[in-house]
Parts: C-alpha cells; structure tokens; sequence
C-alpha cells in the first residue's frame, strides 16, 4: 500500500513570487504539502504576465505556460492588502501554516506587516523562510535582485565564456531556481527538526551566497593559487574531447527560422577517445599519433574538434547519439524544447504531466525529477487561475461565513 | 547547537559531484556521513584540482575538499564479494543510502534496492542517476556535460545573433551534478521527514537530466503552448539586460520594468537620445538593441563599475557587477556576513571554502571536520564500528578490499 507523499498534511502559507520563491513552492507542492499562494489581481505576479501564452496572445493574466509551469498543484487565495479584511484573512492562514514563505528583498516582508516577529507571535512553532536576494543582513541587505543579474553577481559569469572572450551568462536566471531547491531542502530539514523538538525557526537565504556554492572550483583556484580562472568555452582541463559539436540543422524551418542542432561528446580517458575514433570511422584515427593520449589531445585539440566535426556535421543529432552511446562514449544532444517534449526517454518515464486547467485545457507540463517507491508523488492539479481557490480556503479552511464572503468581496477585499 | 539532522546516519558511495553535494548539504545540516570510496584511487574528484601550487595530490583536490566536508572517509571495493559484506554490514546500521553508482554498474556488482532492503528494511536508499533507473538511455554513459546538454539548458546560452557559429556555451564548473545533488537531498530527507511518520524504508530515484528539464524557466512551455522553439540566438524579448564593460570590470545590466530604465537615464544625466522613439520603451529598445548598445557603451565605459552599481541600486534598479574571484574574496557584505570560511585539512593546508547556502536561526549549519584523506577513517569504522578484527582487517588489506 503506498503511503501518502511525504509532506501531506503540510500547509505552506505563500506570499512568494517570479521564479525563485515559487520554485522553491513548487517542489513542496511536488512533495505532498498543501500550497496556498497568496495573489492579488491589483498586482498579479510577473510571470502571469509573461509568454508563453496559447496562440503568441497576451489576452488573459491565467494564460502562460511560465506561470502554470511553476505553480502546478498549488492553490490560488486572491487577497489585496489595502483592506484589512484581508490582512486578517492572511492572520488567520498564518496561524493555521507550517510554513511561511517569502522571496521580497530583505525588510519588505516586515513592512507589510508580516516579519518573523510578528508572526512567531501568532504562530510560535511556525518555520518561516526569506529568500532574499542578497540576505538579511550586511551592507547590500537592502539592494534589489532580479533573476539574470544574480548569475553575473554570483561568479558564475566571470567563470564561463569562450576562451579570449567577455564573460557570458547561464542563458537563463539560474540563480533562482537554485535558490529555490535549496530553500525546500532547509525547510525540510527544519520540518525535521521540529518534529523531533516541537521547534519552529527562521531561515535566512541569500540567493547570491546559494549560487556561490555551486562554484568552488572557481573560488578555491583563488584561495589556493591566488589567480582568476581563465574561460576555456567547453574545454576541460582532464578530458579531450569535450564539447558540443554541430550537427545537420532541423529538417523543418520553424516559423521561417533554421533551427541548428548540436551534441555533447565527452571522451575522458584514452579508451573512450578509441572507441569514438573507431566510430568515425576515419582511417588511421584510432593509432593518430597527435591524439594518442589526453595530453596529446589536449595539445592538438583544435584539429581534433575539426575531424570530430566534420564527422557529426553530415548526421542529425539523435543519430550521433545513438550511434555513439552504442560504441560506449558520452554522447547527448544538446536538447531544445521541441527536442525534449519529443524524448522517449523522458516520455517513457511518464516525466511529463498533463491536467485539466480551466484557462488553456490540457498542456505538457515538465513534472518532478524524483521517484518514491512509497510515498508517490504525484502533481495534483494544473496551476491555478487567479483566485481559483479563494471562496474555497476562506469558508473552508479559514471559517468564513459565505455571507462575509460576498462582503469581503464587495469591498474590493479579495481583489 | 547540534544540526538540524544530528540523528541521522547516511552511508555514501559517490564519485564527482551529484551523490557528494548531495550528503553533503545533509552532513553540513549535522547528519553523520560515511563515505565509501575505492580503494588505492578513491573518489574522482581527488584528480580535479584546483591544487595548492599547481602540484596534483589526492588529498590536495580543491574539488574534492569542498563536496566532502563533514564527512568520514573509508576505503572499500564493493565489487569483491568480501567488500561487497561489509558494505551490507555498514548499510545495515545506517538511516540512509546515497550513491551515484551506474546503471550498468549496479548490475555488474549486484547493488539494487531489493536487496539492500533486505538488509535494513527502514533504509531509505537514494540513486542520483544520469538519466535515471529506467527507460531506454538508463545505460548511457554521461559526463557532467552530457547532462547539461540534454537537460535543455545549455542550448539557451552562447554566442547570440552576433555569433551564431560559435557553439551553445557550457556553464562553467559541474552544473549538472551540483543540481542532481540538491534535487537528490531534497526528495531525500523528505523520505526521511516521512520515515519519522510511517517507520518505512524507500527507494528515492533521482533522475539528474530531469532535474535539469526542470528549471528551464519559460523556454520549455514555448513548444507546447507556440511551437516556438527557445535557444541562445534570436533577439531578447526586451533590452537592457546585457553585461557591459566599465573601465574597471564588466557590469550587467538590468532594465526589466520602465521605471528601472527611466531611472538609468536619470543617472545618465538624461542624455538627449533617450527621448527617441526607437527607445520608447523596453520592447523597442530590444528591436533597437544595435544602437542602443553603441550608445550606452560609450556612457558605461567611462564608469567604474561599484559606482555605477551602487548609484543604480540607490534608485532601486537591480544592476550587479560581474563579480570576479576577487571580487566575492573581497566583497564587504560578505564579509560581514560571513560567507567564506576557513577550513585547515592536514595536507592541503587552511583556505578559505564558500560557506553556509541558509542561514538558520536553531540548527546551524556547521564544519566540524574537513574532508577526510583516502581511508582515514578505516580502523575506526571497520575495526571499532563493526568490529572487525585487526587480523581480519590486515588480511582485507592484503586483498586490495580496504
């Protein structure tokens, strides 16, 4: 008999927003817990407000798959805090939640009104967390963070480029699902840890200080050796080959655009660059002496990314793929959407998830990248419409009358 | 004050990054760690670097020394049969299994969840896998890249419209398995959170591609919802969010609501090219980005880059420096936050490590040992933990076991 997933019975009181905060959401949602997203439609979250959305037309803030794809199996309390019906609404939520979430810079939180103080007194074994972009305390604490300005803040950048070119970025706001994870990891273990003590606690994250610990080989190349990493591209210092090489474009133009196509091919020791040179099939590769060992190939490597190259250049890139991965080297496409949604891979292992949503029906949806033989997880709903679930928690939940309800909603109290 | 996961005993078999950073965000929350490596070559991460003075040593392995604090270290072949009971012995007493150990190479030596749950039906045993334990890539081989690659995330960064022949861009360091890693500790003591409330053992199935999949912000829906297809060329939807050169260093850029732009021309001093049409607002401004950016280099290049960040972030505009190695080194609010810590290991010497990625009000996080040295804690885990006798022990030695 499986077991209920292991957050059930777990209510997160969500005041979170954008990415960071409703990723880290999102994977307590994905986990069991019940999630109640507090939103107000006098200033919806920036992500209803952005693409993508069915068709390319911004015609409904319920609409983008960016918003429905981090806020799946969560629950939707439109409150506006203008009134103060509202504000006690949220106290009442407050004191009834395990958990209470915020990813605002440092001090806002406390200047709605909701810091930890004021809300420890309401709820004393609650575990609250900030994920703020800088931290809590320090002198940047008040400074503002937005998603593709942590990775650069982060290291993250000066690290990574072409070898002879400016630092590059991660291609996409890395820093905040990260930020996200690591913030349901703490929360988590503080779960365990007032399980066993009875006691709630406050946990302070700085989304920067979070990227920091992905980059240690950057940093300690500084505190051993004293000197700023050079950017090698997709180099490797202990492996050759390793990068990603071109491959046929899309047979089919999408939107008038040639789409390329690329795969990773990573060799790292002397018997794997065998077993590829023998798969390209080049007379005299697998005994060429300028690649016979990693510090050959290392110094020849231009002229072997050139042959490898001129190898995949001619195939589609599955084919690369699967025809390497047979002859035993490490080889995987450089996957875009299109690519992904289509993975039988990823489809066989019912990674996808698709529910019902009032707004744009059903959708594919990335799902969760763990399995649990007996607590299953399961996504539970599509994402919300904005205050899908406010009559819901307010006369269920929160013990409001259906007449207060229409009170409520007549002030403009649940806008 | 003891850490938040003081009771619990974690047994790790890893190699490189994912299984390692996963025991060791548990291990620097207070969890007792056992790591199981190799015998004679141990762990991979020992030949990565950076090292002290260029010189490689096993026991010098920045790499290495960062994902491993916290941790006991014993050597063990698990692929002989010898090797293989002793693990079951240390698996028997411990709350939790970690390992990145292959598909194909849990078959060769027999290591599956069925059995280990025989051993210890209370374990949790979590498998932080390339592809994952299923379907049809299981068996493939993958390096950090490879995974980075088919996650989806790295066709969204390179070159540009600029350069649309230089390749998409690997992020730098070991992306794939840091994210395999905390996706891993996540699902994992969420096990143990519900172990407390059903007394069950499980098997926690990380699949390090789908943890990739999963952070792929909004590029992913455009195929499902426009058959628009994300990757690193093509125009930003809106400008500026661009890293642009100071006189001192890079800094980015990041113009992302109007009032953020209007405040940038404000500490411009309002150049007169800013009232064009072309730059109206952020849409147009993208469109437009080709002349734009010749203008606002021409301005940004004559700034030093702490200035121009602190003056945007006095008008609430969230630019940030591109920080280098030194700069995060020498950052006075890390400082005062206390970020970095020094961490002594015997033959590597005192260096300063990133620190803490939360800070907790009752249960700190905390280093209470370095990394240890390959086999360092052999005698006091087999010999005095499951007492093993030193004949015994020598004899295992001899075999190329321990």
């Amino acid at each position: 008999m499986a077991k209920p997933p292991p957050l059930s019975g777990i209510r997160v009181c969500d005041f979170t927003w954008v990415w960071a905060g409703p990723y880290c959401t999102l994977q307590l949602a994905h986990l069991g817990a019940e999630v109640i997203r507090i939103e107000t439609k006098t200033r919806p979250c920036v992500t209803r407000m952005l693409p993508p959305w069915p068709d390319g037309k911004f015609d409904s803030i319920d609409k983008s798959g960016y918003f429905n794809q981090y806020n799946q199996g969560k629950k939707s309390l439109s409150l506006n805090f203008k009134h103060p019906e509202a504000r006690d609404a949220a106290w009442r939520l407050i004191k009834q939640s395990d958990i209470v979430i915020n990813n605002f810079a440092s001090g806002v939180i406390e200047k709605m009104g909701f810091g930890y103080e004021a809300v420890k007194k309401a709820n004393p074994k609650v575990i609250m967390i900030s994920l703020s972009g800088y931290g809590d305390t320090g002198p940047y604490s008040k400074y503002v963070a937005y998603g593709p300005a942590q990775v650069p803040l982060s290291g993250l950048s000066a690290l990574t480029g072409y070898k002879g070119f400016p630092p590059m970025h991660a291609g996409f706001s890395y820093a905040d699902p990260n930020a996200g994870v690591h913030g349901a990891f703490a929360l988590i273990c503080a779960l365990f840890h007032r399980a066993k003590t009875g006691e709630g606690q406050y946990i302070d994250m700085s989304q920067w200080e979070c990227a920091m610990d992905l980059l240690a080989e950057g940093i300690l190349e500084y505190t051993m050796n004293d000197r700023e990493p050079e950017r090698v591209g997709n180099r490797d210092p202990h492996m050759a080959p390793h990068g990603i090489f071109k491959c046929l474009d899309l047979s089919e133009k999408i939107l008038d655009v040639t789409i390329d196509q690329w795969v990773s091919i990573v060799c790292a020791d002397d018997a794997e660059w065998e077993r590829l040179a023998r798969a390209i099939g080049k007379p005299g590769l697998p005994t060429d002496a300028r690649f016979k060992n990693l510090a050959a190939r290392k110094q020849n490597e231009d002229a072997l990314e050139a042959i490898i190259t001129e190898w995949t250049s001619q195939r589609r890139v599955a084919d690369v793929v699967t025809e390497l991965q047979n002859a035993g080297v490490a080889a995987g496409a450089c996957a875009d959407s299109k690519y992904i949604s289509e993975d039988p891979h990823l489809t066989e292992r019912d990674y996808f998830v698709y529910r019902e949503h009032p707004a744009v029906g059903k959708r594919q949806h990335c799902g969760m990248p763990w399995r649990m033989s007996e607590t299953v997880c399961e996504v539970k709903a599509a994402a919300p419409v904005l205050g899908q679930h406010t009559d819901e928690v307010l006369t269920g939940l929160l013990g409001y009358s259906k007449a207060e309800v229409e009170k409520m909603r007549a002030d403009g109290a649940l806008d | 004050m003891a850490g938040a996961l003081s009771s619990l005993k974690i047994v790790e078999v890893g190699e490189m990054v994912s299984a390692p950073y996963c025991s060791k965000l548990l291990a620097d929350m207070g969890a007792d760690v056992i790591k199981i490596e190799r015998p004679g070559a141990g762990d991979r991460s020992r030949t990565r670097g950076p090292f002290p003075g260029d010189k490689s040593n096993p026991e010098t392995s920045g790499l290495f020394l960062y994902l491993n604090t916290n941790k006991r270290g014993v050597t063990l072949d698990i692929t002989q049969p010898d090797g293989f009971e002793i693990f079951e012995k240390l698996v028997a007493s411990a709350d939790i299994l970690i390992h990145n150990v292959t598909p194909p190479d849990m078959d060769r030596i027999g290591l599956s969840y069925d059995r280990m749950h025989r051993v210890n039906p209370k374990l949790i045993m979590t498998s932080i896998l390339p592809f994952g334990l299923t379907g049809p890539y299981r068996n493939y081989r993958a390096e950090d890249l490879t995974i980075w690659c088919a996650g989806g995330v790295c066709v969204l960064n390179g070159g540009g419209p600029e350069h649309p022949e230089l390749p998409p861009l690997k992020t730098a360091g070991q992306q794939a398995g840091y994210q395999g890693g905390v996706h891993g500790a996540t699902a994992t003591i969420a096990a143990a959170f519900a172990q407390l409330r059903d007394g069950l053992g499980q098997h926690v199935e990380v699949s390090v591609q789908e943890s990739i999949t999963s952070m792929l912000e909004m590029t992913f829906e455009y195929w499902p919802y426009m058959k628009m297809i994300a990757t690193r060329l093509g125009q930003k939807p809106l400008q500026p969010v661009e890293t642009m050169e100071c006189k001192d260093g890079y800094i980015y850029l990041c113009c992302i609501e109007e009032h953020q732009w209007r405040a940038f021309v404000e500490i411009m001093g309002n150049p007169e090219w800013a009232d064009e049409e072309i730059f109206k607002d952020r849409l147009v401004r993208a469109v437009n980005w080709d002349v734009l950016k010749v203008l606002l280099q021409e301005w940004v290049g004559q700034q030093t880059v702490l200035d121009l960040y602190r003056k945007a972030q006095a008008k609430r505009v969230p630019f940030a420096p591109v920080s280098t190695m030194g700069d995060l080194l020498n950052s006075e609010h890390l400082k005062a936050r206390g970020f970095f810590v020094e961490i002594a290991q015997p033959v590597a010497g005192t260096h300063k490590y990133p620190g803490a990625p939360l800070k907790f009000e009752r249960t700190p996080w905390q280093i209470r040992r370095p990394a240890p040295t390959l086999g360092q804690h052999n005698v006091e885990v087999f010999g005095q933990q499951l007492g093993i006798s030193e004949s015994r022990l020598s004899e295992l030695k001899r075999k190329g076991v321990i």
